[in-house]
Parts: C-alpha cells; structure tokens; sequence
C-alpha cells in the first residue's frame, strides 16, 4: 500500500490535474515535471501516481489517449476533459483558501 | 454527461479486461524504459541503468493491482473467481453437496408452499375495489344458538334504509338454478343477488353489462350473469353469448354479462348471478332469514363505529318488530377477515411450521459447512498466509454457502409448484379466489428471498469462526485433523440442541393434531356414512307447486329405487348431515307458557320419508319410528333428538307431549312427539348437535321440501350410482340430479381441513426428525473421529469398551437433554396458539409430550450408536500414529 504520506490528501490528483492542464503528458513526463517545477522537493513515487492516473482517468477528470513518444514509443498521454478544467479551477481556489489561512495561523501563533 | 464517462470507462474494464491490462502493462514498461534512458543519458551503464530503474519504480504487480481497484472490477472479478472456485468446490464433493441441497430444498419448498398459500389467502389484495371498505353484515342470534346468523330480507332492508355508515349494501341468497335445452340438465349452483352487489364490490363484468335497478323489481324480463368459468365450461367462451337466452327453472333467461375471470363472489363455487327480485313483502320480512349481506363503508368511517350504528339500528328494529328481531343484533366483520376465516390459524401455525423445518435444516447444514471448514483449515490457513485479507475469505465461503442455497432455491421451486396444487386442496371452497398455478413472480421472489437468506444464514457461522483461527497452528497440523478449538464443538453442540428443541416443538403440533383427529373419527356422530349413496334432486317450483304432485313424486322414486336390487333402503329428507348447519322453524309447546319475544324455541327441522333414519342407520333412544300410519289423514307425529328433549322438556318424559309450528294463534295442528333419536353432528363433526326435529314429509306442507336422497346399499355405493338415476329419471325425465356422491365423501370434506393439517405438520415435524436424526448422527461421528486419539489413549490406558460407549453416548444424550427440555418449555408456550385447531385434547395434553420425547429420544439413541460403536473399535496402535 503505496499511498503518498508525505503529500497532503487529494493534492497529488492536484498537481496531475494542474501539470497536464498545459499540454498532453505521459505518465514518466508528469512526475519529472513535476518534480522540476518544485526543484526536487515533491517527489511523486509510481506507486502513487499510475493508480491515481487511472482513479482520475475513471472519474473523467482526465481522459488518455495513446501517442509518440519524444523518443518515438507509444506512450500513454492524458490531457484534461471539459468536467476536467473546471474540476481544477475549483480545486485550486480550494487550495489557495486552505494554504492561505494554513499561512495565516501559522505567521500569527 | 461526466457519470456516462464514468460508466463506459467502467464497462471497458469489464468487457474489455484484456485490452485494458495489455494497455496497463505497456503503459508500465514505458515508463521504465523512459527512465532507463535517461539513467543512460546521465551515464550510467546499461545493465546500472536498468537497475536503477526498475528499483526506483518498486512492485510493477503491485501498481498494477492498485490501478485494477481504482477500476473497481476487482471486486466483480473476485466474485466471478468465487463463484467459479464454489462450483468446483461443490463439485469436489457431490455427497456433500447433493445432502446440502436436498435438505435446503424440502425446507424452501415447504416454505414457498406454504407462502403462496398464505399470499392468496392472508396478503394478496382481493380483486375488488378498496376491500378494506368491504364488511359483511351478519345477524346475532346468540339468543338462538346462531351466533352469526344469516340476515332476513327485512332486517337487511331496514339497515339499507337507515344506515349513516354504508356507501350501499347488497345482498345474496342461495339459489339452485336448472339450466336446461341444450345438453344435459343440470343443477346450477347460483346467486340471487342485489342489482347493486358487483357495484358494491367494485368490479364490472368483462363481457356485457352490469345488474340494472330495474332487472331487480318482481315481473321484470329475466336475466343473468354468468361467471367466467360457466361461460367458458358451458358456453364454450362464445364471445357472442351476451343477448343469448338460456332456460333457468323452466324460463327463458337473457345472459346480459359474463363476469371477469378473478372474481367469484361470496365463493369459488358460485357459477351464475340472477337479481333477487324480492317483492315489497318479501323486503319486510324479517323471520326467514336467508342472505349473506355485503357493504360498502363509507371512505373514513372505521368499522367499530359500522357496529355501533347497525346496533343502533338492531336496537329499533327490536322495539318495533319484538316478535321477529327480539334478541338479534346485527355486526360487520371486513371481508377479508371473513374469507380467511377459520383457515388463519392453520395457516400461521404451518408458516410457523415451516419456519422451523427451515431453521432445522440451515443448523444441519451449518454443522456440515463447520466440520468441511475444520477439514479445509489448511486451504483457508494458506489463504490468509499469502495474504488473503479476512474478508475475502469469509467474502469466499459465503459465496459458497449462498451457492449452494440458490441451487436449493431453484430445487425447491420445481418441488413447491407441485406442493403449491396439493395445498390448494387444504382451502375450502367457501374462501374466494385462488389464482389458478400458485406461483408466480411473488412467490419466485419469496423463493429467492429465502434462499439467499438461507445462505447467508447457515454460512455466516462457519464463515465468521475462519476469522478465529491462528495461522500457525493450522498450518503446522498434518491433516488439519485434531486441535480443533472447544469453541468449534460448542458451536456445533449449540446448533444440535437447537435443532432437537425445535423439533420436539414441531412433533408436539403433530402430535396434538392427530389426537384432535383421531378423536373425530372416533367420535359417534349419531349415523353411519358407509354404503349410503347420496343425490340432490331439487324439485322446479313452477312444475311441482302443489303438494300432491311433490308427494307422489317422492313417493315413486322411493319405491322405483328400493326395488333396485342391492338397495337396502332409500330415504328422502331436507339435507343431509354436514350439509346445513341451520333450517330451523319456530314452535310453541303445548301446556307452556306462551315463551316471551326473544325466548322462541327454535330447533332444526328435518323434513323425512319412512326409511330415513333406517338408511342412516341413526338411533331410536325411545318411543317409535315413523311408521306407514302417520299419513296424511292422521294426526301429525315427529321424531325429536336427545338435545331437544333435554332442553325443551327438561325432567319431563317428552313422548306423546305436543307442540305445533309458529305461536299459540296459529291455525295449524298440534304436532304429537312419538319418539326421541340420538343426535346427529348436522353442522360439522367437530360441532355440537342443536335441537332438532324429524317430520314425515307426506303428512303435511312444511314449506321445507325434502331434496336429498339417500340410499343404503349392500355393496359399493357409487355402483348403483347411474341405476339410481335412470330410476329417477323414468319417474321425471327432465327432473335434475345433481351432487351424486358417497355420504363418506361429506364426512371426509368435513375433516379434510384437519386431516391435511395434521397430515402437513406431521409431514414436517417428521422431516424434522429427519434432520435431527442426521445432525446429532453428524456430530457424534465427527466428534469421534477427533477424538480417535483420545479415545486411543483411553483404551491403551485400560479404558473397557463400555466405557467408551458410555462416554459417547452421554455426550449424545446430554445434547438431547438439553434440547429436549428447551423444545418441551417451547412446545408448551406455542401450544397455546393450536388451541383453535384441536378437538377433545388439552393443548397441554402430557401423553402427547411424553410421546414425542420418547420418539425423539429413542431416534438419537439410534443417532448416537453408530458412531458410539466405532468409537469403541478404535485401536490404540493405529489411534496413537494417527497424527
């Protein structure tokens, strides 16, 4: 049971939904990205991420499509679905209320 | 339009499980490869670069099983695996399996049986609009000794008239109905009914139209409506039948409908409707009272305040008319209540009964799946060792067991079709209807219902006790043969003195039903029913108005049958017993005071030829028979029952006393008592007999006209059954004969109700036997065979042979004695719920208890010998290797 611990609940389907928002991604691409973007501190463990892939892919946040590769294989590319787009519009404002008042409590006590 | 989505994606990892794990292991492998390359790209070799990749991404098999439950088709797919591995189970073991399923299919099947019985009488909805509004209206002549008495036309009129609570009321009366012209005569069993009685009801006919208020009014153009089984049997479904005529008592009748298929109102055997026709007289007569009346309660008006306004109104009406209503009140009962009637208890008590047959039969083969759990701890204990969650397991043996009760479900489905007729039988016919195969989709769903709960019932025990055990220990056991915990015996013990207790329960019903019964048959009921053929031969109004002609009649077939050879004698009278429990006629005794309103002797009047009470073979207790003498010209004579003679002349001889029909003023002659005969069970074995009087009927008109004639022969009765006929017939071709059947016949429909539920419960409680007799068998067995070691080292250590038995027997016993007396304290509770349904025994009757006790007992004696016998053949040598 791989389950992401070091990651708040819910905020890994986050940050899938919010790196392949921009273009189409496979699944090795999505957690270099991301671990690029946050300069090595989020590392996304496989183990996490295919079955939260496949969690999203079934409640159609995202949808997948098979394609080549930038090193010519078929690789599996998800990009977002309409229901997808607002999905994260939503959760990111979320997001921004919950760190924004985790920020407030934590600069005032 | 996201769900939809959501739904394809999951039916593509269904259907296309194939397609979706190649998918998901490329998909993988991509993202190794993708990762090795740039391990190569950062300079490693290829064989480091490999490696690192492949221990970076972890368990491949593991995130492929995580991805499948995000799909959620693990969980179907683990059901299907189940399912299949339980087929291959069941399989593995066909005794086992073929023991389980025949077991649960007898309990299912009693129960499906037993439900669509209970559905069409108890809980199905009656074919008529809103029947909860429905009551009938019944007069109370508890005064009379009829406590519910059938309505007189006045009274029912009056309550019409003057009710606050009735949306209408309607009315119905016997009628015996000749159909003649084309094919044989034959004697209708029909309705005189309200023109109102199918609007009251609700319903309409299929064909043709309804009763009209004026088809109702004396002198208007005949007409019918016939039920839908007449139509089909008699007029062959002709769908042109409406406007037809047909020939009711000699007159042209016009068919105006053909009543819808469900409906047969007040009963099964009603085959033809005609209006009443009551005349302005006939409304306001309130001494013959004849009618069954039904109403319709207003919407809202509950039915205690029905009954306070009908005694409102039976209060006036004795004010007004004490000489006829004095005494009689008046009270609804809802029709459902009426049609179920006296069937109710019987039925509960045999739902009850099946309940336990059922409940037997789940601890049997809850005991079974317990000891092939034992026998499989390694299987299961490997399971959980490969990291088989608990639930799964338990998810896995409830499969099982429901498995196996879904092919008892559909076992006892085909067994309770056949059941379902049988029982049919068990209902009278006077309850409406019963649809036609008894079963259907409610019982079906029953079945299922049942089934499953079956299943899931005797597997859970089995199943929970997995959770139980401890790994190690099961796996390191050889065969998995010894050590089983107490627990698992205590588990088992349990269910077989549950088992023992519930049949003791089952065999005490039984026992006090066959009792009841036998004391029926025992019972003298004042004649004898063998070799005496019965017929009705109701004679047409129109054609034998006069009572010369009647009594010539009746004086021909009389002697045209007594001379047939093989007839010991032949008797007319009004009916014979077991077929009306009521024609009674008021008299005033003569010397005694005029009796107050209210206080009118009433008894039961017998209207006889000579030989009557010779066919019947019934009992002169003093004074004389009727003789040729009493004729018409002589003055009249009757014959009285031991009842009336008690009652009505108490201390007194009543022979030469007399007594004259209706009061004092009447202008009729005094009626000389010439002899007192034994009582007869007129209105059912199992009821005592009313006062009752036997007149000659060729003295004088009674208004009662004998109908019934029965003929004692020497031989077979129903032989002489076609010869009797032709006998009649030359005396009046075109005159009716209906009912031909042995006078046994009527006594065994008036036990049949009882005797098919005693038959049921003892059917049921000796499945029962059954059960317990293999389930302790069950257990002792298997409780040797675990302690063979034990046992071994009892012997090796000294222990006799005797002993060993002992020790058996007494763990066997002990079961028995604890179920036994758990049964016995629930016998006696639940007994009381019987009381209705026996006759002449005590619902604590101690014969019955002691008798089944011992029964049971001496069966697990036999239960417990086998296994006690092989206990004591186990040798030490062998029993000491045995691990």
């Amino acid at each position: 049971m791989t389950k992401p611990t070091d990651l708040v609940q819910g905020t890994l389907d986050l940050l899938i939904l919010k790196t392949i928002a921009l273009e189409p991604m496979h699944g090795w691409a999505i957690a270099q990205r991301i671990r690029h973007v946050s300069k090595n501190v989020l590392q996304v463990n496989q183990g996490a991420l295919y079955p939260a892939l496949h969690r999203l892919e079934q409640q159609a946040w995202i949808q997948a499509k098979w394609g080549e590769s930038e090193n010519n294989r078929r690789a599996k590319y998800y990009s977002l679905t309409r229901a997808g787009q607002k999905y994260l519009k939503s959760e990111e404002s979320n997001w921004e209320r919950l760190s924004s008042a985790i920020g407030l409590v934590l600069k005032t006590v | 339009m996201r769900w939809l989505q959501n739904l394809s994606n999951w039916l593509r990892s269904l259907t296309q499980r194939n397609t979706v794990e190649q998918e998901l292991g490329s998909e993988l492998r991509f993202h190794i490869e993708r990762q090795v390359e740039e391990n190569l790209a950062a300079g490693m070799s290829a064989q480091e670069a490999r490696r690192a990749a492949v221990r970076e991404f972890g368990s491949v098999e593991q995130v492929k099983e995580d991805c499948r439950d995000t799909r959620r088709v693990n969980y179907l797919e683990n059901w299907l695996n189940d399912v299949r591995f339980g087929l291959r189970m069941l399989r593995k073991s066909p005794s086992f399996t073929f023991f389980a399923v025949a077991v649960l299919a007898l309990g299912i099947a009693a129960n499906s049986a037993i439900f669509s019985i209970a559905d069409n009488v108890l809980i199905r909805p009656l074919p008529y609009r809103d029947t909860n509004r429905l009551v009938m209206v019944w007069e109370d002549a508890s005064a009379y000794d009829f406590p519910k008495n059938t309505p007189a036309p006045g009274n029912f009129n009056d309550w019409k008239a003057r009710n606050q609570v009735f949306e209408d009321v309607a009315a119905i009366a016997n009628a015996s109905l000749n159909l003649t012209g084309d094919g044989n005569p034959e004697d209708l069993i029909g309705k005189r009914v309200t023109a109102n009685l199918f609007s009251v009801l609700g319903v309409t006919p299929a064909l043709g139209r309804d009763f009209r208020a004026e088809d109702d009014l004396p002198g208007s153009p005949h007409v019918a409506i016939l039920s839908h089984g007449l139509w089909l049997r008699r007029f062959g479904g002709d769908p042109q039948i409406v406007g037809k005529e047909i020939t009711l008592n000699f007159e042209k009748c016009t068919v105006v409908g053909v009543m819808k298929s469900g409906v047969q109102f007040p009963d099964r055997e009603t085959e033809i409707w005609v209006p009443t026709r009551f005349t302005t007289e006939q409304l306001t007569n309130h001494g013959n009272h004849f009618l069954q009346v039904v109403a319709r309660l207003k919407p809202g008006v509950p039915l205690k305040t029905a009954n306070a306004n009908l005694a409102t109104i039976a209060a006036q009406l004795e004010k007004e008319d004490p000489e006829s209503n004095a005494k009689v009140g008046a009270f609804a009962v809802p029709l459902r209540d009426e049609l179920a009637g006296d069937v109710r208890p019987a039925i509960l008590m045999l739902v009850g009964a099946v309940c336990f047959v059922l409940l037997i039969a789940c601890a049997n083969v809850a005991n079974l799946l317990l000891s092939r759990a034992t026998g499989r701890r390694r299987e299961l204990a490997m399971r959980l060792a490969l990291g088989a969650t608990r639930g799964r397991v338990i998810q896995q043996m409830l499969t099982e067991s429901i498995l196996l009760s879904l092919f008892a479900g559909a076992v006892g489905l085909l067994l309770s079709v056949w059941g379902t007729k049988f029982l049919a039988t068990l209902i009278p016919a006077g309850i409406a209807p019963m649809s036609g195969s008894g079963v259907d989709g409610r019982v079906l769903l029953f079945t299922l219902v049942i089934s499953l709960s079956t299943g899931i019932l005797f597997g859970i025990i089995p199943a929970s006790r997995v959770s139980q055990f401890h790994l190690t220990y099961s796996l390191k056991q050889g065969g998995g043969q010894s050590g089983v915990g107490s627990g698992g015996h205590r588990l088992r013990d349990a269910l077989v003195v549950c088992e023992v207790a519930l049949a003791i329960v089952l065999l005490a019903g039984a026992a006090l039903l066959i009792r009841s019964l036998q004391n029926l048959y025992h019972l003298d009921p004042g004649f004898r029913a063998d070799h005496v053929l019965v017929m009705r031969t109701p004679l047409p109004r129109q054609k034998y108005e006069a009572f010369a002609p009647r009594t010539s009649f009746y004086n021909q077939v009389l002697a045209k049958v007594e001379a047939i050879p093989g007839v010991v004698s032949a008797g007319y009278t009004t009916w014979v017993p077991l077929t009306n429990y009521g024609g009674a006629t008021g008299i005033t005794i003569e010397g005694k005071p005029e009796p107050a309103p209210g206080n009118v002797l009433i008894p039961n009047t017998r209207i006889i030829s000579l030989d009557y009470m010779k066919t019947l073979r019934m009992k002169l207790v003093e004074g004389r028979a009727i003789e040729p003498r009493d004729s018409a010209g002589t003055p009249p004579v009757a014959l009285i029952n031991q009842t009336m003679a008690r009652n009505y002349w108490s201390g007194e001889n009543p022979i030469g006393k007399n007594f004259k029909v209706g009061e004092y003023k009447e202008k009729v002659p005094w009626i000389t008592v010439i002899g007192i005969v034994g009582d007869v069970h007129q209105a059912g074995l199992d009821a005592p007999a009313r006062a009752e009087m036997y007149l000659p009927y060729q003295q004088q008109d009674f208004g009662y006209e004998p109908e019934y004639l029965a003929v004692l022969t020497s031989g077979d009765p129903m032989a002489l059954a076609e010869i009797v006929r032709q006998q009649i017939w030359s005396v009046d071709k075109e005159q009716p004969v209906a009912g031909v059947m042995p006078l046994e016949d009527l006594v065994d429909e008036n036990l049949s109700s009882r005797r098919m539920q005693a038959s049921l419960l003892s059917g049921f409680a000796g499945l029962a036997l059954l059960l317990v007799t293999l389930g302790i068998y069950a257990v002792l067995s298997f409780a040797v065979t675990q302690r063979t070691q034990e046992i071994g080292v009892r012997v090796a250590l000294g222990a006799q042979p005797g002993q060993v038995l002992r020790m058996i027997f007494s763990q066997g016993l002990k079961l028995f004695l604890i179920g036994a007396a758990i049964g016995l304290a629930c016998a006696i509770a639940l007994s009381r719920a019987l009381v209705h349904l026996l006759y002449g025994v005590s619902a604590y009757d101690p014969v019955s208890f002691a008798v089944v006790t011992i029964l049971l007992a001496v069966v697990a004696l036999l239960a417990c010998y086998i296994p006690a016998r092989r206990a004591t053949r186990v040798d030490p040598l062998v029993a000491l290797r045995y691990e």
